[in-house]
């Protein structure tokens, strides 16, 4: 029997192996792993916004300007934090305000930065101290740019600005006009009676109205308080004051990161489990509907019996399965060895929490499940079908039932606030082998494991007996496409 | 040895009965006709023998075991309705069905390359099969069946969609197979193929068994038929059960059209003739062939199923 099995297993594998189909998908997703960052950075749009500022008179549009400097200063320093206390690189300068990274940098953190030249200074210091192989610090991308206000622009009363800017927001194609995202026009006085006015070429970020607000906020305070009476420097230091602000947040690859980080892999998995069982599902099916259609099933089962070929069928799906995802994990696992630094550390902490032989064994035993659950689904429809268009029938409903609820699935373990959905959808035998692989980065109590597990194949088991039914009676029937109501006959029937 | 033994075999599918209490026998080394209509139960009864379907009742033989797979490698099987991989080559199809009946991968690919070589196909082993022609397929096929030197081969409608050319090739594959000591069991509703291939033949009409015997005892299953030359009118003669004018009297002869009585031999009439002084000029015996003695049997209506 077993003989029987391998070489109907060798030969729908052989079969599947000499599709075009089947080396397309193998190599597309290496190959989409390697052009996808290439492409990202050749074609990829930057996010810095482009802003001109028009000052009325009043210097708050330079005042704008600074207040943009700072936040890219201080995001900048923050990153630098993280960099330093990722790779603990404190030492290097313990006084520095990017070796403390349980506070909030203030304006003046931010400006002492810049003057002390920045990013690439400490950079430089940092990379000469470094242990070899730690990855070079590289600063985020700036948020906003400042373009310099051409001087028509500049001199122009305000009436003309309408006209003036709207090249700028949307340039004509043979225009060499550089294209701006925001123009900020502030008047020479700034109250609630004589307005900013800002031009978008789309949507107005939240966080530019919010900077912009919080500067001229802060002059209109400062005249106030002079208006009130208080003194130039005094209104000034009144407008500057701010609370010291003290952070705890876990350190870099922990927390909420972490956990998003440890559910990547597991998730994966899932996906990967989903992506290669619809893929050789349907090529096995096809297999199977071109038996029936070529009218090669009698010869097959004069041969060997109905289960050895069912059984064959399933293990060569599984294989073909197991070579694409092996296929994949070598590849990811040579992007791994190739790729030093942050892709390097974040497949470590990817890869921590699943590094277990028991995990492994338990994402093991839900994959190799989930499909052959699946799989022998596809293999009772292939049985049951005349031509591709028969089969497509049966699963294109089959197809959504299984894959819908996966996106739910990565989102809620993603966010972690699946919670009781999750749970009960883990206890869905249908399910079950996606929603555990998919939670097991963030951890799943052992006697859920164990449950969820033997419910999954208590219902193989069963699935087996009343598909295997449909399989066997369906092989060798002809004639119309089965119902629903046939099909549930067809498991009651015991006798070939 | 019976090669096949089927003891008032049943079966039924819901409440059509497609096998009535069929029994049968078949010695080794016999070339055994299944013939009947469409619809007689032929497919049926060779896919019970073969596994693919159990009986509701009776009991079947094959080689002495109960059916099964543990046969397969003393079987070969030639279904009625053909196909193989498309993607596969002659050659891999040959070496997949023999490994199938549990043969060793070389011996299989020793075997095929023979059997291609035989049937002319040697220059395309390696071509996939979507790119044979049909009548090359079949020989493929063909060799599928045999290549495992089956000790009993069994064939449904062997002959239906081949070619002349293929139907001689396979004649000769039956007469080879049976040379070399094979029992060869086939169904057909062809009648040539039966009356030149079989040694003995079972008919069969709705599900039951109407006939089994030699193609000489199917043949006295019908009244003899003759043409006598006589100036008499030859009704009344012993064993004369019909005699009809068959053409003008010239100088005094008439041809007749008689049909003796069932199980009475035409030599009696003859005898009797020249006992009574009955004058003849021409006495020619029509022998039936198995066309009409199917027809006979199974009655028109059945045989045009």
């Amino acid at each position: 029997m077993i003989q029987h099995i391998l070489l109907v297993a060798a030969r729908e594998f052989r079969q599947i192996a000499a599709t075009r189909s089947f080396w397309f998908t193998l190599l597309i997703l290496p190959v989409a792993l390697a052009v996808g960052p290439l492409a990202q950075s050749f074609l990829g749009d930057s996010d810095t916004r482009n802003v001109m500022l028009i000052d009325g008179g009043s210097g708050a549009g330079r005042a704008v300007a600074q207040r943009i400097e700072l936040d890219e200063q201080q995001r900048v320093l923050g990153a630098l934090a993280r960099y330093v206390e990722r790779y603990g690189l404190e030492s290097v300068d313990p006084a520095a305000p990017w070796a403390q990274h349980d506070r909030w940098y203030t304006d003046a953190d931010a400006a002492q930065f810049a003057a002390d030249g920045g990013a690439d200074a400490v950079a430089k210091k940092l990379a000469a101290a470094a242990p070899k192989g730690t990855p070079e610090f590289e600063a985020p991308e700036a948020n906003y740019e400042i373009v310099k206000t051409p001087a028509d622009i500049a001199a122009a009363p305000p009436a003309q600005l309408d006209a003036l800017v709207k090249p700028y927001l949307d340039p004509p194609e043979d225009s060499d006009l550089r294209k701006l995202d925001y123009v900020l026009y502030v008047p020479e006085r700034v109250t609630p009676q004589t307005p900013v006015r800002i031009w978008s070429n789309g949507r107005v970020s939240p966080g530019f109205v919010q900077t912009v607000q919080s500067v001229l906020t802060g002059t209109m305070r400062v005249q106030y308080l002079q208006d009130a009476g208080l003194s130039a420097q005094q209104s000034v230091a009144a407008n500057t004051l701010v609370p010291a602000i003290r952070i705890n947040s876990p350190p870099p690859g922990g927390g909420r990161e972490k956990v998003l980080i440890q559910s990547i892999l597991p998730l994966l998995l899932a996906y990967i489990l989903l992506m290669s069982l619809l893929l050789s599902g349907s090529w096995m099916l096809q297999g199977t509907v071109e038996e029936r259609s070529n009218k090669l099933i009698e010869t097959v089962l004069a041969c060997i019996s109905p289960n050895e070929l069912m059984y064959g069928k399933l293990f060569g799906t599984v294989a073909v399965g197991l070579v694409m995802v092996l296929f994949w994990a070598v590849c990811a696992a040579g992007v791994a060895f190739a790729a030093h630094g942050q892709i390097a550390d974040m497949m470590r902490l990817a890869i921590a929490p699943v590094a277990t032989p028991g995990v492994i064994l338990t994402m093991l035993y839900f994959f190799l499940a989930g499909y052959v659950m699946v799989s022998m689904i596809f293999l009772a429809i292939g049985a049951m079908s005349d031509s591709f268009r028969d089969a497509q029938s049966y699963l294109t409903p089959v197809i959504l039932v299984i894959a819908m609820p996966f996106a739910f699935i990565a989102q809620a373990v993603m966010s972690q606030t699946g919670g009781l959905a999750v749970q009960v959808m883990t206890w869905i035998p249908l399910y079950t082998p996606f929603t555990m692989l998919a939670r097991l980065g963030s951890g799943v109590p052992m006697l859920e494991v164990i449950g969820a597990g033997v419910l999954l194949a208590a219902f193989i088991a069963v699935e087996f007996i009343f598909l295997g039914r449909v399989f066997r009676h369906s092989l060798l029937a002809a004639g119309e496409k089965a119902s629903l109501k046939q099909i549930g006959q067809l498991m009651r029937r015991r006798e070939a | 040895m019976t090669a096949l033994l089927l003891d008032q075999v049943t079966k039924r599918f819901g409440n059509v009965t497609a096998v009535n209490d069929l029994s049968f026998a078949v010695p080794e080394g016999e070339v055994y006709g299944f013939l009947g209509g469409n619809g007689a139960g032929k497919t049926t009864s060779l896919r019970m023998v073969l596994d693919i379907i159990r009986p509701t009742a009776g009991r079947i033989e094959v080689l002495g075991k109960a059916p099964g797979r543990e046969n397969s490698a003393d079987l070969g099987f030639l279904p009625e309705e053909r196909g193989l991989y498309k993607t596969m080559s002659a050659i891999d199809t040959i070496v997949y069905f023999g490994r199938l009946k549990g043969m060793s991968a070389g011996d299989a690919r020793a075997e095929g390359e023979r059997l291609l070589e035989r049937f002319g196909l040697s220059d395309f082993a390696k071509t996939n099969v979507d790119k044979l022609s049909k009548g090359m397929a079949q020989k493929v096929q063909l060799a599928t069946a045999v290549v495992n030197k089956p000790r009993l081969l069994i064939l449904d409608e062997p002959f239906s969609g081949l070619d002349p050319v293929n139907q001689g090739l396979l004649e000769d594959e039956i007469r080879r197979a049976s040379q070399g000591g094979a029992t060869v069991v086939f169904s057909t509703h062809v009648m040539q193929h039966a009356e030149r291939l079989c040694d003995r033949l079972l008919l069969l009409a709705k599900g039951a068994k109407r006939f089994e015997g030699t193609l000489d005892e199917a043949r006295a299953e019908l009244p003899a038929r003759l043409t006598i030359l006589s100036r008499e009118a030859p009704n009344g003669l012993p064993g004369v059960a019909r005699a009809t004018m068959a053409g003008p009297a010239e100088h005094g002869w008439t041809a007749w059209a008689v049909e003796m009585e069932q199980g009475r031999d035409p030599g009696d009439l003859l005898e009797a003739c020249t006992q009574r002084g009955f004058a003849l000029r021409g006495f020619e015996q029509h022998k039936p062939s198995l066309h009409d003695v199917f027809i006979h049997i199974v009655g028109a209506g059945e045989a045009r199923a």
